[in-house]
């Protein structure tokens, strides 16, 4: 098992990707004076909470060898039949919050069955639930977009969990501080607990694991419930952190937080990777994304070069292996 | 105890499934229901519509509905709304274009995801007998004789309403402008492919340029290639008073809308800034509870513009954020669309009918001819 490291240590990848990050940051505060700025520091944190959250959960289908690719669209879904509770329905808003993460958790569970009881092929599976998603949160909600209530409104509260304005008007991103709690949770839950081993287990070699013994059904179903499980939370980041929920889209969002998880060292084959990685590597994704605009480049140029930047990264894995 | 919680949960679902229904108001539903009233209401004209709309990702097509509802209970016909379930998703709009061509109703009204796209599917409504109109996007290339009729915003015009309205705002601090101390006036469009977000995103550069020239600034346009590149008058960078920044994101996502907003008014220099939808004009709306920079008052801050509507847009511009927003009306344009025809089926001739923009503010918000488009 290569994912064996000492508690709090961190893996040469996670120096390196820590090392790309301060690289991106010098750079792009040298080319562009208004990106040094603290309202920009905001600003990349509050685009990587929904992409942090769906990264943390993602990574455990990835480690099974796998892949969940209904996460984007399913946010985006569960965000709006929660906020269409809240808005049309009157729900308050903490049931309009478990509504959200509770469809997640469902919609986990079956990509689980599909995959672990049904033996479709992960890529396949949340391909279609991707759709379904797509499609779910139209239906229920009338197709039409969604505003949850804005910070000024009591009912906004839940928002300060994000993102905290205080009287003189200083805002305060306090939603890295949940981020950090959840990373370290879920550090300890791959790591150091049963459901962590059996997830690498599965993916670095399934046959070996069910000779072992091991129910390795109950636990590959159980890593697609925790992607599930924070797309939802994902989901409620996403309507924290923006305006209005669109219908139809979040097509992508999900190649962020693969992408994000991927460039922090979770390997594409299965059997590697860790939390604290997958979230580094959610940063760089967020950097880029906040710094290219800000430094100058175009539309088009900011994709180009940030399929440039996941290629480097997964040609180092390949590099290594090959070593 | 577990019984009645279970009886609980199931009656809670019960109702959510029923409120779901019955706000499903624009679909399938209620050409059901319709068929009802139209034969007990054997008085009315009876016709029966197909409305293709390009998606329901907007609240702006609740407006529209409205409209149509409207229409369809003052004309007594029949209407049934369609629509795929992303303005991108091109081939399912073509495909629900022909099942309604297939369905041999009186006439189609029609708003275009891909205005190329849908040419031959016009050709075979042509060839079908059965009249379109298209309503909020127009067809240049649509087959002589199929489309009889376009009702649709004027895209360039609803632009420069927003300029000309920003204007009179920023006038002073234009007008003090020098090469040395240049002001940005920033514009955030969401793409450089849709014609609409096109003609509208250049109508406000253009006017704005028009305005600042005439109070005898050099204007410079910078930042999207596209827009910098159709944009006519203008010099230099070095040279200018006046810069004309306009960011957009590399995707429709708000979280990239919004980064390119605070990229903007992130400068010292920009007094400024108009997001020409509803997507990034909530960027903007993003971007300043992080920035705090917007105000009405252009000593005190950068001032903020929309379009569209939308429940945070209106928020801001109620809060004094935003000065004002320009709105179409998508609920006279379902409307328009429909009593046109039905004006066809009646066998009138009838003509394009070109909608205006119009400019709303905290004060006008109310207005009789603004309120019913300002969507939630």
């Amino acid at each position: 098992m290569a994912n064996k490291k000492a508690f709090g240590g961190l893996k040469g990848r996670e120096i390196m990707v820590l090392g790309i990050i301060a690289i991106m940051a010098i750079l792009f505060s040298i080319l562009s004076p208004t990106f040094r700025t603290y309202p920009t520091l905001v600003s990349v944190l509050d685009n990587s909470y929904y992409i942090t959250l769906m990264a943390l959960g993602v990574t455990f289908p990835l480690i099974t060898g796998g892949v969940d690719l209904s996460i984007g669209t399913g946010l985006v879904s569960y965000a709006l039949i929660g906020g269409y509770l809240i808005v049309h329905q009157n729900v308050p808003v903490a049931v309009g919050i478990l509504a959200c993460i509770g469809i997640g958790l469902l919609i986990g569970l079956f990509n689980g069955a599909l995959v672990a009881l049904m033996d479709l092929p992960p890529f396949l599976a949340t391909l279609c639930t991707c759709m379904i998603t797509r499609g779910l949160g139209p239906a229920l909600c009338g197709g039409f977009g969604v505003s949850w209530p804005s910070a000024i409104a009591e009912a906004g509260a839940f928002r300060k969990i994000f993102k905290f304005t205080t009287a003189t008007g200083t805002v305060i991103p306090v939603g890295i501080i949940s981020m950090i709690v959840l990373v370290i949770i879920m550090s300890f839950v791959l790591d150091h607990t049963r459901v962590g081993r059996y997830t690498i287990a599965i993916g670095s070699n399934k046959e070996a694991t069910r000779l072992a013994g091991v129910n390795i059904k109950f636990y590959h179903v159980l890593a697609y419930v925790i992607s599930g499980f924070f797309a939802g939370l994902a989901g409620v980041a996403y309507a924290a952190t923006y305006a209005t929920i669109y219908p139809g889209s979040g097509a992508g969002f999900e190649l962020d937080a693969i992408g994000g998880a991927i460039v922090g060292g979770v390997s594409a084959t299965g059997g590697v990777g860790t939390i604290f990685g997958s979230f580094l590597g959610v940063i760089v994704i967020c950097l880029m994304k906040v710094g290219l605009p800000f430094i100058g480049l175009q539309a088009n140029w900011q994709q180009i070069f940030t399929g440039i930047v996941l290629i480097a990264a997964v040609l180092i894995d390949v590099v290594k292996k090959k070593e | 105890m577990k019984k009645k919680v279970l009886a609980v949960l199931l009656s809670a679902a019960m109702v959510l499934s029923l409120a779901a229904c019955g706000s499903n108001g624009g679909g399938g539903d209620d050409a059901a229901s319709d068929s009802g009233t139209e034969s007990s209401e054997g008085g009315n004209k009876g016709y029966s519509f197909q409305m293709i709309v390009k998606s329901f990702q907007s609240t702006y097509w609740q407006a529209a509905i409205q409209g149509v509802e409207q229409a369809k209970a003052e004309l007594g016909v029949e209407v049934e709304a369609n629509g795929p379930a992303n303005e991108s998703d091109i081939a399912d709009q073509v495909q629900m274009l022909d099942d309604a061509i297939e369905k041999k109703p009186d006439g189609i009204a029609l708003a275009a995801c891909d205005t190329k796209s849908v040419v031959d599917s016009l050709s075979k409504a042509l060839e079908a007998g059965i009249p379109v109109v298209c309503f909020d996007t127009g067809v240049d290339e649509a087959p002589e004789g199929s489309v009889l009729a376009t009702v649709a915003t004027d895209n360039v015009a609803a632009g420069a309403v927003a300029a000309e309205n920003m204007f009179p705002v920023i006038e002073e601090k234009v007008k003090a402008a020098t090469t040395d101390a240049k002001v940005r006036i920033g514009e955030v469009n969401q793409d450089a492919t849709a014609l609409n977000i096109q003609q509208r995103g250049q109508g406000f550069i253009d006017k704005m340029l028009e305005l600042c020239t005439g109070a005898g600034k050099k204007v410079a346009v910078v930042g999207n290639e596209f827009y910098v590149n159709a944009t006519e008058g203008k010099v230099d960078e070095k040279e200018a008073e006046v810069i004309i920044e306009v960011g957009v994101p590399a995707q429709t996502t708000v979280d990239l809308a919004s980064t390119e907003a605070q990229k903007i008014m992130s400068k010292d220099d920009t007094i400024a800034i108009f997001g020409s939808n509803q997507t990034t004009a909530e960027g903007v709306i993003t971007a300043n509870q992080t920035l705090n920079k917007l105000s009405t008052d252009p000593e005190k801050g950068i001032i903020g513009a929309g379009f569209d509507a939308g429940t945070p847009q209106k928020e801001a511009i109620t809060n004094g954020q935003f000065i004002g927003s320009v709105t179409q009306s998508p609920l006279m344009m379902g409307y328009e669309a429909i009593v046109t025809l039905t004006k066809v089926a009646d066998g009138e001739s009838v003509s394009d009918i070109p909608m205006d923009g119009y400019w709303y503010t905290k004060d006008t918000m109310e207005d009789d001819n603004i309120a019913p488009n300002l969507y939630d």
